[in-house]
């Protein structure tokens, strides 16, 4: 089964996974008008920053066993054996955030959703965008990632490409996988930046 | 004091301001820096094109992704274009302000402008001289009235040169003309960038960046220059005067009027007012004990230097200054000025005015301001600022005021060493000077404000570089207690008995941003006199702390005019390291300097030291091994 | 294999439904008090607010005892367990054996002294029952007393406000949930809530109600009256447990488990709200009557009841509580007692609304109160679980923008 995975030392930070995914579960589907919809759609993926401002592309992984589900106290919270994703019933989910505290990625958001005329709060996750899967797309987050920090594969084959890059990198004598040059440089700096920040 | 406060800025008054504007509840440049993060790599990278709309464009630097836009622009071109159009955006700033200038000029010259004058008739006709104007049996509005009209067609596009490089050591020249970079027109230079960066155009990203090179030549030795001479012109050069800095500045008891922006065409009418009879009378009526104009940015440092106005802060301070509670109006003119200003007074009684036509802000009042009725609009204002005292709630002023000293203009400076650059020379010959570097540029959250400027030039003086600086580079260390003529003691030894024989501090303040140009008419009185050129002298550049468009036009106006220049900061160029390859090293055998990026200031000092040193040596004097 | 679980609560239903899967042959028997199909206990102060329907609060089918081929005998109270014989007498005398129990039977309001009790509209709001009786008794009320600000009473001033009644709280200590939140976000709660109308009163007792028929007034400790027609008792919970015969089975407050949730007798379990376990951040045992650890247990402990040795890494009190448009949540120690092993560190951050504490013990998190922006309570929380060191700068976690990635020290 192919799943979304992440590479976060490719993250960018561009944050266009967060528009895709908010334009994907929008009424109509598209960035333009998703952003004239109400309720208003909102990103289920977050990119973050990390200790030295990289981005940080974070998502439901789909624990199994998840904790989140064993926490949700009307049984909101389910998994989809056919995609192996852990989804939310919005009709079920009375928003009471017990999820929030279960949640060890903190990728939860509670806010309104296209559903029932848009009015109830529901907690909202990624649904490995099920509905684009069923007509043949791709996620909407992995679509639009320029950079590979997000792919969709079967696990198996985006662990053999690691493995099979650390041992080329081994091999030519590098440390660990390479970064382009012009961005490893942005990121020293950065951390440089950063570090000089904490400078008394 | 929380280690937040402690990390965003090294001043006192910034750390205990920031305390209670968080307790205010105002949202500051730091905050929304924070809830920015991360930032796009794309635009980190200059990888991202917006030019066109067959785009939006982004080159994937892990090159997976596409490696050309949809016009087949590759990340070399794509980072030289942006890269073009922020030093466009930069020059046509600072030319602009110059333009304003220009037109008073104009309007003295016909009579109008009340309130304006000619300040400095000597160096009206000596510039005027320059453009080839002679002064006999003209009065001064007649000359003046044809100096606007020489500079305006410097602007345009008559010329095959614009006339002030003529300042310029003959061999800088001599290099601008075999590169093909001489500056023509002020205005065709950005013009022809945003037409050469069009689609379709100039795609190889060496020649983008060879004119992108000219263009900021045009406003080093074009816009800022005729900006800061006719500054001069009108409202007189610069002499030393004695002034102080931070939010101490602000009075209690006074009526406290802040000037922000840069031109000071609107902050000298301002100032004019505030000295007027019937308003400080006004004043007293009202409870106030007298009218205080201060600065921030660079407007300040106009006012600064030609009258000792104090400064209360830098970029970064404008905000925090509304939350003191003691500012009855801040009145703005253009450049770094926040749009939040006007969301930060909301939360005090300050009242905002915006003055230029080109310039409006959310929550400001618009009163513009032209030549002819200036000097009113001026009156009127500071008239309001009087009646909002009373509104005054709870003032915040935790910080008594620093001393420093301002108003080293050119003149000022070589009228100190005795009419010529002879004596520092001989300093720097005999080693007591190692050399001389300029600091300039803004503030940036991504730096602890003034870190990066104080650390550098403390650094600095200690080994002996005398330091001239401007812009908010010039008020951190006025902050930081540099800027006096005691301040020689933290100067090497040196430094320390030049400064104590000459009763000058070992950190000049030159001005505003645009008076960076300053530092290049000093530069090349420097060549002139050793016979040779600007890149062979022991002197360098820095901007610790720069986040402008108008910074990268001024590093790139220094590094074109032979002047090696120490970034802080990285510019979006990292997506090519072509370009950052011909940036930090290539144009040395180019234009004889190139940039260099280093965010600590503690090694950008090694590095200036080191670039001292190899140039004394090529100079045949003593250098030592950094 | 004979199991019997007493209770039918959520740490009974989730130990079932693991045995079940392991040992399909076994004898599963559940002894409950409640006859409703097993629902949501957290679920019923909503119901009081309006915010859920009562059909909501159920959380497995009406053939939740048929669909696992469980026997249930509801409605009975287990009076005695006879540990020598293995057997468990009902109150109403039946007597069933096992080889393997499990006591799930929760906990009971913690009753208070005060004439009067037997008036109607004086409530306990612990069980669907409770609640049920309280909306029927709604369209009378308009003026609700509730004693006790922890997180009952708070709770049921809370659903009462929400369903435009006049409430008074009357509290112990200065602010509500005491227990859960720090005295900043207590607080905060208590701005919030007088805002909207709660009379607070600090430091009073009842100790009388009276009536004809149904509470009209109550009588406070400094001789004042209030006029209320419902009164809801929220003084916390006490577990259940004068069924357990203390000469075989070890207790404490609750009922005392290994790390297996084996009472010091072979074969008896124990889970839920009844249980004392070892508490992770207090690193003491510790009665944590919250709904996750309940079911957390639960199926632990019918895991090991099953045979399979599964070991239960220890409980963590922790809570999310909205009100109005206010979000708190609590995990771990919110209140250390001594300074000199615990560091507090918090702050405010109005850009974004927020607070935020966390509670150390050297470099290992022991606690964290967040008010607002609480999407990121799930990392804290497993933080404190993890007991993993802390090597990035501590005042991170109280950062609004913290996510897990700053963790992460590459």
């Amino acid at each position: 089964m192919k799943q979304i995975m992440i590479h976060p030392e490719r993250c960018v930070g561009c944050m266009q996974c967060m528009a895709a995914c908010a334009a994907a579960h929008s009424r109509s589907g598209h960035l333009f008008a998703a952003t004239l919809e109400s309720p208003l759609p909102k990103p289920r993926i977050h990119v973050g920053s990390g200790l030295w401002e990289e981005g940080f592309p974070n998502r439901c992984r789909h624990c199994d066993p998840a904790p989140c589900l064993f926490a949700c106290l009307p049984g909101a919270i389910f998994r989809d054996e056919k995609t192996n994703t852990v989804r939310v019933d919005p009709d079920r989910c009375i928003n009471c955030a017990s999820c929030a505290m279960a949640c060890p990625f903190g990728v939860i958001r509670y806010h309104a959703v296209p559903f029932r005329g848009g009015k109830k709060v529901v907690a909202v996750k990624c649904d490995n965008c099920i509905e684009r899967q069923g007509r043949g797309e791709i996620p909407a987050c992995v679509e639009v990632c320029k950079s590979g920090a997000l792919t969709f594969e079967e696990s198996g084959e985006a662990m053999k490409r690691k493995t099979d890059a650390v041992s080329r990198s081994v091999s030519a004598g590098a440390e660990g996988t390479e970064l382009p040059e012009g961005f490893s440089l942005l990121r020293a700096i950065k951390k440089a930046r950063l570090q000089l920040q904490e400078r008394r | 004091m929380s280690r937040k406060e402690e990390n965003r800025t090294i001043t006192k008054d910034g750390q205990l301001l920031l305390e209670k504007a968080h307790r205010d509840g105002v949202v500051t440049a730091w905050d929304r820096h924070e809830a920015q993060q991360p930032h796009c790599g794309y635009c980190e990278m200059g990888l991202s094109c917006r030019i066109c709309v067959m785009g939006p464009c982004r080159i994937d630097p892990f090159k997976e992704g596409p490696q050309v836009g949809v016009c087949g622009a590759d990340a070399d071109i794509i980072v030289a274009r942006n890269l073009g159009r922020m030093i466009a955006a930069g020059a046509a700033s600072h030319s602009d302000h110059g333009r304003d200038l220009v037109e008073v000029l104009e309007n003295v010259a016909l009579g109008k402008g009340e309130g304006y004058g000619i300040k400095d008739e000597a160096k009206l006709k000596k510039v005027a001289a320059e453009y080839g104007i002679s002064a006999e049996g003209k009065d001064v509005r007649m000359i003046a009235g044809e100096l606007a009209h020489a500079m305006q067609e410097d602007y345009g596009t008559r010329k095959k040169a614009l006339t002030l490089i003529s300042r310029a050591p003959e061999k800088r020249r001599d290099i601008w003309k075999k590169l093909g970079i001489v500056p023509r027109g002020i205005d065709r230079e950005t013009s022809e960038m945003m037409h050469r960066t069009h689609m379709g155009v100039d795609n190889d990203w060496v020649s983008i960046l060879l004119h992108a090179m000219r263009n900021a030549l045009s406003d080093g030795w074009g816009g800022s220059l005729i900006a800061s001479e006719v500054s001069d012109i009108l409202f007189g050069t610069p002499q030393p005067k004695p002034t102080s800095a931070n939010v101490g500045v602000l009075k209690e008891d006074q009526v406290n009027i802040i000037v922000h922006g840069h031109n000071p065409v609107v902050s000298e009418m301002v100032l004019l007012a505030a000295g007027s009879d019937a308003l400080l009378d006004l004043a007293v009526e009202k409870g106030a004990k007298g009218i205080n104009v201060a600065g921030v940015c660079c407007t300040g440092n106009e006012l600064l230097m030609r009258h000792g106005v104090p400064m209360a802060g830098n970029h970064l301070t404008t905000e925090l200054v509304l939350a003191t509670g003691a500012v009855e109006m801040m009145i703005v003119d253009y450049q770094c000025i926040m749009p939040s200003l006007g969301t930060v007074a909301s939360c005090y009684h300050t009242k905002m005015i915006s003055t230029s036509d080109k310039a409006k802000f959310p929550g400001m009042e618009h009163r513009e301001f032209y030549p002819d009725n200036a000097r009113e609009m001026a009156q009127t204002l500071v008239k309001e600022a009087v009646e909002n005292y009373g509104r005054r709630g709870e003032i915040y002023l935790p910080v008594a005021p620093v001393d420093a000293v301002g108003g080293f203009s050119v003149e000022a400076i070589l009228g100190a060493l005795g009419g010529t650059p002879g004596p520092l020379l001989d300093a720097i010959k005999a080693g007591k000077i190692r050399g001389a570097a300029g600091v300039v540029g803004c503030n940036n959250p991504k730096i602890k404000q003034d870190y990066g400027h104080v650390t550098l030039i403390r650094r600095l003086i200690e080994n002996d570089i005398l330091v001239v600086d401007t812009g908010c580079a010039a008020v951190a260390t006025a902050k930081a207690g540099l800027k006096t003529a005691e301040a020689a003691r933290f100067a090497g030894p040196g430094l320390q008995e030049i400064c104590g024989a000459l009763k000058i501090p070992p950190v000049l303040h030159m001005g505003s941003c645009v008076d960076n140009v300053r530092i290049l008419v000093l530069a090349s009185a420097l060549a002139d006199a050793l016979g040779t050129d600007i890149s062979d002298l022991p002197i360098a550049g820095a901007a610790p702390e720069w986040y402008s468009e108008k910074a990268a036009a001024i590093g790139t106006y220094f590094v074109a005019s032979g002047v090696y220049t120490v970034l802080g900061p990285m510019p979006p160029i990292t997506g090519s390291m072509n370009v950052v390859k011909l940036l930090t090293q290539g144009l040395n055998d180019v234009v004889g300097a190139t940039f260099a990026v280093e965010p600590d200031p503690e090694k950008a000092a090694v590095l200036i030291r080191r670039h001292i040193e190899v140039k004394r040596e090529k100079l045949g004097l003593s250098s030592v091994k950094v | 294999m004979e199991y019997v679980i007493i209770g039918n609560g959520i740490a009974g239903v989730s130990a079932a439904e693991s045995i079940r899967p392991i040992d399909r042959e076994g004898r599963i028997t559940m002894i409950g008090d409640e006859t409703f199909p097993p629902y949501c206990r957290p679920m019923i102060s909503m119901v009081l607010e309006g915010a859920v329907g009562s059909d909501r609060l159920p959380i497995r089918g009406a053939d939740f005892y048929e669909r696992l081929d469980i026997r249930p005998l509801l409605g009975a109270r287990v009076s005695e367990i006879d540990v020598d014989g293995k057997t468990v007498i009902t109150e109403k005398g039946e007597a069933v054996s096992f080889d393997r129990l499990l006591i799930a039977s929760g906990a009971d309001p913690r009753p208070i002294k005060a004439e009067g009790l037997d008036l109607k509209n004086i409530f306990f709001m612990r069980t669907e029952a409770h609640v049920r009786g309280m909306e029927r008794a709604l369209p009378d009320v308009r003026r609700a007393l509730v004693l006790g600000g922890g997180l009952v009473g708070f709770k049921a001033a809370y659903g009462l406000m929400c369903r435009g009644i006049e409430v008074t709280l009357l509290i112990r200590s200065g602010h509500p949930l005491s227990m859960q939140a720090d005295a900043a976000a207590g607080k905060m709660i208590l701005e919030k809530l007088t805002g909207r109308g709660l009379d607070v009163r600090t430091g009073l007792a009842v100790t009388a109600f009276s009536g004809k028929g149904r509470v009209r007034q109550a009588h406070l400790t400094d001789g004042s009256e209030l006029p209320c027609d419902l009164a809801v008792i929220g003084k916390g919970v006490l577990p259940s447990r004068s069924f357990i015969p203390r000469d075989h089975i070890d207790l404490d407050l609750g009922v005392l488990v290994d790390d297996y949730l084996e009472t010091n007798v072979s074969g008896i379990f124990a889970a839920g709200d009844v249980a004392e376990t070892t508490d992770i951040a207090r690193r003491s045992r510790w009665v944590n009557a919250i709904w996750p650890e309940a079911e957390a247990q639960g199926r632990i402990a019918g895991m090991n009841m099953a045979g399979q040795k599964i070991r239960y890494g220890g409980s963590l009190s922790r809570n999310v509580i909205r009100i109005f448009d206010t979000d708190i949540l609590t995990a771990g120690i919110v209140t250390p007692e001594s300074d000199a092993v615990y560091t507090a560190i918090q702050s405010k951050d109005p850009l974004y609304g927020t607070y935020r504490k966390m509670v150390f013990r050297e470099d290992r998190l022991v606690g964290a109160v967040l008010v607002n922006r609480i999407e990121q309570g799930g990392v804290l929380t497993a933080l404190i679980r993890s007991q993993m060191p802390i090597t990035i700068e501590k005042e991170r976690l109280l950062d609004p923008l913290f996510n897990v990635k700053m963790l992460m020290k590459q």
